[in-house]
């Protein structure tokens, strides 16, 4: 034990785990296409471990030979050489070991994670991005340990502590005994002081989880303590909930801990129990437990450096008992994303050829399923070159029509005509290469503007669209143009400025029909106009356009309004 | 390195004398291990030597496996102790750290608080005090308790054996080993640098993936985008899998150390018997000593293997911690101005024209969007520098008020307010205690009273970011909080946005009746003819 394990193997052994077969499942079809290299990696890494009895008894050889009389130098070399030697073989396995499990546990990371971004893409959960991405991204890797640690310890504890017991057998009955006797003691004082300390690692982790939550509230709310004047208080009572926690913390961690060290008692008394029970055998006093007569110098040493190598298997398992606990809440994580429920999209979102003929749309008697709900949306026709506007309270489902127009959305009852053809699998990825969408919600990638606006590099001009979403003015002025990088913080755009940038992207497109979203949402009057203009000019070419919104002036600027709810 | 090191004294400023307690547990359980191994192989060595010598009736057996048995009961108690110490260290300074960094972070501008909120650098920030909170633990500690141990087992070895035997055991450990640990924090340097890089990206570009994932379907470039990722991802476990190898090689070079050690003092006390300057017990010592030795290297592998990920981490939070500050130097005392009782709340001077606010009058900000009247509401609280801009606060310049004085008089609501994790009592007592009838007043005010009360009222949980109230619901909440401040100067950024013109003016009279005295200067988009506004500052 060293204190480098002290952080993450702080509760080594305090997990009671109730092996069920239900439970086990989903662990095993996990690690399933890498089980035979893990198995092979664990049988290397037994083999790297029952290496050291033949260097224990190298190490016997030389201490008997200096106790029994003058020093034969060929023989000290020999054997300092073969020690020298056996340990590098030691290391070299042990080295090509990790390596395979690393590699296992590497195939493992990048499966799940391929697995979840593909998923992600082919249909929508309703998990938030930040937690998707989070999950594939910095829990996916806390898999590793637990690939590369509890299944090698595993097999090790079922090799090694037996061969050795037989080792120590074979010399003296004693030693085999006290072996025994403390070896299988050792699960099951773990499991008495573990059933009060079960979850002591979850609660730390969760600790340090909600001392983070905790900073990230407060950094996000530091804007309005300091304008507030909240400052000094905000900070002070920061410090008293993590002290408080702090103290719970530790009052587990007491009991935790303590499952560890009668772990290490037992193994440290047994060691102790040996070296005595050795020395005093050889003294005389003692006379029983080896075969026929006493032991001699080369069976004490033997005896001594094998008893601490009985007890590592059990020590490393109970480290890696931690590490399998955190595996499977990790896999929780990834199964609780799968099974959200999903809203698929219609075709493949390849780029198909365009649908030919007039843009046109038109739907009757259509309904979509939301949640629990099946809600029947307003007839719609729309001819080639025509406006209208979707009007209606929030949640009424403006946004949900659009959505199902460019075939985002299953519908649960009636077809969508586009183009003169009904919109399904075969026919959605050819009708949205002829519209543009314009969201509801802006998002500002990390990318450039010019990136942005034209993400095929196709290499066209991008400020005709940018005049004609009167975007021009605001990207001229930014020190770097169209080589400002958006990013979270919007490389100093106003929500408004970015929705013109929307607007320049679908006009850059050049597609027949627009379908936009709330376009003039977070704009002032005067900036409303412009948008509602520019729209009003793109129809005026003979665009369609299909606006939702909430704004009166859009609205009546549209040749048809369509009420949507009741 | 220098960040490091402040980061350092900052992580062991919190609690210096449980770390020092930590410590000396620790050399005391590496101790304890080495001497138990050194003495039961002399036990056994010198009980053999004389079994042989047929005078064991008169080896003294007791003191020695006495020895072993309080060697092998002490390091575990030891062990238990140093676990409980380190740990309870580790989480005071996990708690110094962040307070500090906030501290740090809340000194800096608008812009810098702003962009707090966005969930990249909130991300960042965390994974980076995450990252922190090990040094001490993972890295130093294990190195002085390892360096502290070397000496005394050197030490031990001089006194009892030879002291060749504690040079060689110094030469190897402490040369070799510190050869091998540099050669590992240097080689993962890089890698940590450029896998903390391609982590950020890939979840940021995988955020952007799914929350732009409608316009990519219409574009019909969603599975390229997918690939995109799936690249990144092979980029990021390329860097993942040469940090493993780095550290595999050390544990490799410790292993195969280890073993030289042993195997070169094997010949090394060979001779020295061979010499006739010391016995086999002796030489025992010192060859299971060097065995138990191995663990001081193994413990600060960890450490060194996160050199490179905790370099980076201590520059940022060091960076964050004490970036640019817009609190003057100069003027950081508690102290209040004198303050000139005839000069207006407010006045400001900007190109050449001059705005007077007294008490109890409003002044609405009006302009397109992007003119900068979110910049001048900022500058007048001392949050962005005033430029050409001449502002005074009850006479005195904005520059010249301290921090905590300033703070008492001008309270500003920005436009997009956040409010945190606790109970809705919580959040309005944020800046200062406040009686409960003075909060169900404000609450009044704001219009929440009939909304709260049926789910609890001023004792209603809200989550992180203030989880439970809708949109509006948490914008009238912050505006309360920030009214029953009672500040003589009140700096709103947009107040009624998302009202209609009946709601709007319902909570501008409401605001007025409730703070009667204060002086109310408010960015507007519309509504600015009502009667709070005396005056109308117009922005190109």
């Amino acid at each position: 034990m060293t204190l480098s394990d002290s952080v993450d193997g702080h509760v080594e052994g305090t997990q009671v785990v109730q092996p069920r077969e239900d439970r086990n499942k989903p662990e095993r079809s996990l690690l399933r296409p890498v089980a035979v290299r893990l198995r092979t990696a664990g049988a290397l890494t037994a083999a790297a471990a029952l290496i050291w009895p033949a260097q224990a008894a190298l190490l016997a050889t030389v201490l008997d030979g200096w106790v029994s009389g003058p020093v034969n130098w060929i023989e000290t070399a020999v054997l300092a050489g073969a020690f020298l030697v056996l340990g590098l073989v030691r290391a070299a396995i042990d080295h090509r070991a990790g390596g395979r499990l690393f590699g296992a546990a590497d195939v493992i990371v990048a499966r799940e994670r391929g697995r979840l971004i593909r998923r992600e893409t082919r249909s929508r959960s309703e998990v938030s991005s930040a937690a998707i991405a989070a999950t594939a991204v910095q829990t996916l890797p806390m898999l590793h340990p637990w690939i590369t640690r509890y299944r090698a310890a595993m097999t090790r504890t079922m090799i090694v502590p037996a061969v050795i017991l037989a080792l120590a057998l074979y010399h003296s009955w004693a030693v085999a005994l006290i072996l025994a006797a403390a070896g299988p003691l050792i699960p099951i004082f773990m499991a008495l002081v573990g059933m009060a300390a079960e979850d002591a690692s979850r609660k730390h982790l969760r600790e340090i989880g909600t001392i983070n939550t905790m900073l990230q509230d407060r950094l996000g709310a530091l804007l309005d303590a300091r304008a507030l004047g909240a400052v000094g208080r905000v900070l002070t009572d920061f410090a008293a909930r993590a002290d408080k926690l702090r103290r719970q913390t530790m009052a587990v961690l007491k009991i935790a801990f303590l499952s560890s060290a009668v772990l290490e008692l037992f193994s440290a008394l047994g060691v102790a129990m040996v070296a005595v029970y050795v020395g005093f055998s050889l003294l005389g006093e003692v006379t029983f437990g080896a075969w026929g007569g006493g032991l001699t110098v080369w069976q004490g040493v033997f005896l001594l450096l094998l008893a601490p190598e009985f007890f590592q298997p059990m020590r490393e398992l109970a480290t890696a008992w931690h590490d399998r606990a955190a595996g499977r809440a990790v896999l929780g994580a990834v199964t609780e994303i799968e099974g959200s429920p999903r809203l698929p999209f219609l075709g493949k979102a390849t780029l198909a050829d365009p649908l030919p003929g007039p843009a046109a749309l038109s739907w009757r008697t259509v309904s979509v399923r939301l949640g629990d709900t099946v809600r029947p949306l307003p007839d719609l026709t729309l001819e080639a070159g025509d406006s209208a506007a979707l009007v209606g309270p929030s949640g009424s489902g403006k946004t949900t029509i659009l959505h199902a127009i460019a075939g985002l959305l299953p519908l649960s009852g009636g077809t969508v005509t586009v183009c003169g053809r009904d919109l399904d699998e075969q026919t959605a990825d050819s009708w949205r290469r002829r519209i543009s969408l314009v969201a509801q919600t802006p998002h500002f990638p990390a990318t450039s503007i010019g990136t942005y606006l034209d993400p095929d590099r196709t290499g066209r001009d991008p400020w005709p669209a940018l005049v004609a979403a009167h975007a021009d003015g605001f990207v001229r002025a930014l020190p770097d143009g169209l080589q400002t990088r958006l990013g979270e913080t919007g490389g100093g755009l106003s929500g408004g400025e970015f929705r013109r940038l929307m607007l320049a992207r679908a006009i850059f497109e050049g597609r027949d029909a627009i379908l936009a979203d709330e376009p003039t949402a977070d704009l002032d009057r005067h900036t409303a106009d412009l948008v509602i203009e520019t729209l009003c000019n793109l129809n005026r070419r003979g665009v369609t356009v299909l606006v939702a919104t909430h704004d009166p002036d859009l609205a009546q600027a549209m040749a048809q309004r369509i009420k949507v709810g009741s | 390195m220098k960040s490091l090191i402040s980061a350092t004294r900052l992580l062991i400023a919190a609690s210096p004398r449980i770390w020092a307690a930590g410590l000396a547990l620790s050399v005391l359980v590496l101790v304890m291990a080495a001497a138990l191994l050194g003495l039961s192989g002399w036990f056994i060595t010198a009980a053999g030597v004389a079994g042989i010598a047929g005078i064991g009736i008169g080896f003294d057996f007791f003191r020695p496996s006495a020895g072993v048995r309080f060697l092998a009961l002490g390091r575990t108690a030891a062990r238990y102790g140093e676990r409980l110490v380190t740990h309870d260290a580790t989480l005071k300074a996990l708690a110094a750290l962040r307070v500090d960094l906030l501290r740090g972070l809340s000194r800096r501008g608008y812009r810098a608080l702003s962009g707090l909120r966005g969930e990249a650098a909130l991300t960042r920030i965390v994974a980076d005090v995450e990252a922190l909170d090990g040094v001490v633990l993972r890295l130093w500690a294990p190195i002085a308790a390892g360096a502290l141990t070397l000496a005394l087992a050197c030490l031990a070895l001089w006194l009892l054996v030879h002291w060749s035997c504690a040079v060689f055991l110094a030469a190897i450990y402490g040369l070799f080993g510190a050869v091998i640990l540099h050669r590992l924090g240097l080689l993962s340097a890089r890698p940590s640098a450029v896998h903390e890089a391609r982590q950020q990206t890939l979840r940021r570009r995988l955020i952007d993936l799914l929350r732009d994932r409608d316009a990519l379907i219409v574009g019909g470039r969603l599975r390229q985008a997918a690939s995109r990722l799936i690249a990144l991802d092979h980029g990021l476990r390329a860097t993942a899998r040469k940090l493993d190898r780095a550290e595999r090689g050390a544990a490799f070079g410790i292993s195969a150390l280890t073993s030289l050690c042993v195997a070169g003092m094997i010949l090394l006390c060979g001779a020295l018997i061979a010499d006739g300057r010391i016995d086999a017990p002796q030489a025992a010592i010192a060859v299971f000593v060097s065995l138990a030795l191995a663990e001081i290297l193994s413990g600060i592998r960890r450490g060194a293997a996160e050199l490179g990920r905790t370099l980076i981490a201590a520059r940022n939070v060091v960076a964050d911690e004490s970036g640019p500050s817009t609190v003057p130097a100069t003027v950081r005392t508690a102290m209040s101005p004198r303050l000139d009782p005839d000069a207006p709340v407010l006045r400001i001077e900007r190109e050449g024209a001059e705005t007077v606010l007294p008490a109890g009058q409003g002044l609405a900000l009006i302009g397109p969007s992007g003119s900068g009247k979110t910049t001048l509401l900022m500058q007048i609280a001392g949050l962005m520098p005033a430029g050409p801009t001449r502002i005074r606060i009850q006479g005195i310049d904005i520059a010249n008020w301290p921090e905590d004085a300033l703070r008492r008089q001008v309270v500003l609501l920005p436009q997009r307010s956040a409010l945190m994790a606790g109970t809705v009592r919580d959040n309005l007592t944020l800046a200062a205690p406040v009686g409960d009838e003075d909060l169900r007043a404000v609450l009044e005010c704001v219009g929440l009273t009939g909304t709260l009360a049926p789910r609890g009222g001023l004792d209603l949980i809200l989550g992180e970011g203030g989880a439970g109230l809708s949109g509006g619901e948490a914008r009238r909440l912050c505006l309360a909080r920030a009214l029953v401040t009672r500040p003589a100067l009140l700096l709103l950024d947009e107040p009624t946005e998302g009202l209609d013109d009946t709601a709007s003016h319902r909570l501008l009279t409401a605001i007025r009746d409730f703070l009667p005295d204060t002086a109310l200067c408010a960015a507007m988009h519309r509504n600015q003819e009502h009667f709070v506004f005396d005056r109308i500052l117009y922005h190109q």
